[in-house]
């Protein structure tokens, strides 16, 4: 589930991120707009107010009638509630002094530079003003005496409802916006899952299945989108695998036909040549044995040669072909690797002396491998005999040694012979092949390596040769299974 | 065993349907060894109808793969009779499969397989030879 997640969740976070930036703009903007609105709302008001003031009172300064003028003021105060403190002030000596408010206290104006600057253009000045508990606008204007200046007018008006009412719009609006971005989200992650991470994880199934064999496997996504084309040539691939891997699996019937009809003549023939070879095999040493005239001796002699020859081919072309077929049942069982060589040894010790060549058993003692005992002893022989072929007769050594490898036995048979070229190494477990060309073919049949890979990979292990180059030796290597490995 | 003249006649029939290996037999045998007698026999059929006669060898060298009867069928026949049932039976093969090796040494005494040197062949023979007579 692991991939689900973080589609899933990087998607979601990338949503949330772009949602409530979009969102919350939004919501600022909204408000920006709403106050600029109340502003202008205000002012209009603060101006309208000082207007019908102005045409109100003007008579009572104009008079000079302090006590009027209070009464106008309070009573003007009273009818609009938004107004905080209202006040005239009149200029005394170059100065502007307040001469009539609501606010008694307030004697010197907060806002004193901006009524001078008021009283001196003839101008309308607002001044908007929020803190933390109130929202207020000042606004201070000119009075005006048919065309003069004598003062300026100071309202200061209280935009706490508006913004009240701002504030609580400002949280509903924000409720909404974080409602609307989970509904979002949900829906979101709702259509993810329904559209990508659902046949995601059905395709991961399919790919599952298919890949453990079963090509019957097909994909139900029915959406008319990329992921429905996607399925739709998945769908179409399963088909088409399947449909070269039945031509594949019929191929391969008629080549395994093919084979077994193969190992079948070459059984056949194999069979059929020993027949009239029996009178070669059987008489041709008892004739040589008798016969007087050394010249003919000589000839009968590389007739039971060749009898022989061809005696060892056909007996091994059958071991391969037994070899390769797959009914042929091994008797593993648990085999001292030292005893094992020392008993091949010991056959061929007439052989090794002819050659003149030392061979020694350097394997340690309780080597335990898993093998049929004939198939091992035919293995060794073959590598051994092989070494002592391709050793010259001066100071030719084979060695045999063995190391463990955690569940595997690595065997190597050493010479000090002609060695290999790296073309030669690649082809010496081909069948019929021979390193030495110039070798007689009499001498060896070609058959010997190749029936010693077959022994080593129907146990279960590996067989390979290495040389450092012509004339250095050659080390062949095989491993077995040990006692603590188990055979297939 | 006849003996004649201080001799142990060796009498061994010899069934094969291919005259090459008959005649490899009696002449390899008899060469090696002039106190063999070996006769020829190129069927099953005509095994029989010389053992019928009363003719009984010593030692019956059987080819398996043989026309109409072949040598598992002529075995079974020949131990199936008291007579000839203590006949040793050396059987000749071609195929080298572990099944006919196996009931070769069921139903007969030994196995060899072709092509064969005749020392070694003689080798078997007598071996079975003085077991028999024990």
């Amino acid at each position: 589930m692991k991939i689900n997640f973080s589609i899933s969740l990087k998607l979601t976070l990338l949503v949330v991120f772009i949602s409530a930036i979009i969102i919350f703009s939004l919501t600022y903007i909204n408000i920006k707009q709403q106050t600029e609105f109340f502003e202008d709302a205000y002012y209009e008001k603060a101006s309208s107010l000082t207007k019908a003031l102005d045409a109100s009172i003007q008579n009572t300064i104009f008079l000079n009638d302090q006590q009027r003028l209070q009464g106008y003021i309070e009573n003007f105060s009273l009818l609009n509630q938004d107004i905080i403190k209202l006040s005239v002030n009149l200029p005394e000596e170059d100065e502007l002094v307040v001469f009539v408010s609501t606010d008694k206290n307030t004697i010197n104006t907060t806002s004193g530079e901006f009524n001078d600057i008021s009283y001196s253009k003839g101008a309308n000045i607002y001044i908007p003003h929020h803190d933390e508990n109130r929202h207020t606008l000042t606004m201070l204007s000119p009075v005006n005496l048919s065309g003069n200046i004598f003062g300026t007018y100071e309202m200061v008006l209280s935009m706490d409802i508006a913004y009240n009412a701002l504030d609580k719009q400002m949280r509903n609006l924000i409720l909404i916006s974080a409602i609307s971005l989970f509904i979002m989200i949900f829906s979101f992650l709702y259509m993810l899952r329904k559209s990508i991470v659902k046949p995601i994880i059905a395709f991961r199934n399919a790919s599952k299945v298919i890949g453990e064999g079963n090509l019957n496997q097909i994909i139900e996504i029915k959406s008319r989108d990329e992921i429905g084309e996607l399925a739709d040539a998945f769908n179409n691939m399963t088909v088409d695998l399947k449909n070269s891997r039945n031509r594949i699996e019929k191929y391969n019937k008629t080549l395994e036909k093919l084979l077994s009809q193969k190992d079948e003549f070459i059984g056949q023939l194999g069979h059929d040549l020993k027949n009239p070879l029996t009178p070669f095999i059987g008489l041709l040493p008892i004739i040589t044995e008798q016969e007087k005239d050394p010249n003919l001796k000589e000839h009968l002699k590389l007739l039971t040669n060749n009898a022989e020859y061809m005696r060892d081919l056909i007996f091994k072309t059958l071991e391969l072909a037994k070899l390769r077929s797959s009914n042929i049942k091994f008797d593993i069982e648990k085999l001292d690797l030292k005893e094992e060589i020392d008993k091949v040894l010991t056959r061929q010790q007439s052989f090794f002396k002819e050659n003149k060549i030392i061979v020694d058993n350097l394997v340690n003692d309780n080597i335990i491998v898993n093998a049929d005992k004939l198939r091992l002893g035919e293995l060794l022989n073959n590598l051994v005999s092989n070494a002592v072929k391709y050793t010259p007769k001066e100071n030719g050594l084979v060695t045999i040694d063995a190391v463990n490898e955690k569940d595997l036995i690595i065997v190597s048979v050493k010479d000090n012979g002609i060695g290999m070229t790296k073309e030669q190494l690649s082809h010496v477990f081909d069948e019929f092949y021979r390193a030495d060309k110039s070798m007689r073919e009499g001498e060896s049949t070609g058959l010997g390596l190749s029936i010693a890979k077959r022994i080593v990979e129907k146990h279960g292990g590996k067989i390979w040769v290495d040389s450092p180059g012509k004339g250095k030796g050659t080390t062949f290597y095989f491993s077995l299974k040990n006692e603590f490995g188990k055979n297939k | 065993m006849v003996k004649l003249g201080g001799m142990h006649i060796k009498k061994i029939m010899i069934v094969d349907d291919l005259p090459e290996v008959t005649y490899t037999v009696k002449y390899g045998l008899e060469k090696l060894n002039p106190d063999y007698c070996v006769t020829r026999v190129e069927s099953g059929e005509k095994c029989l109808e010389l053992l019928n006669k009363n003719e009984l060898p010593d030692l019956i060298l059987l080819d398996i793969m043989m026309p109409d009867m072949n040598g598992w069928e002529l075995a079974k026949m020949l131990k199936k009779n008291i007579q000839w049932r203590k006949i040793p039976i050396v059987f000749l093969t071609a195929t080298e499969d572990e099944t006919s090796k196996i009931t070769g040494k069921l139903i007969g005494d030994d196995f060899v397989e072709k092509p064969f040197d005749v020392p070694t062949l003689m080798e078997k023979i007598e071996q079975i030879l003085v077991k028999k007579s024990k």
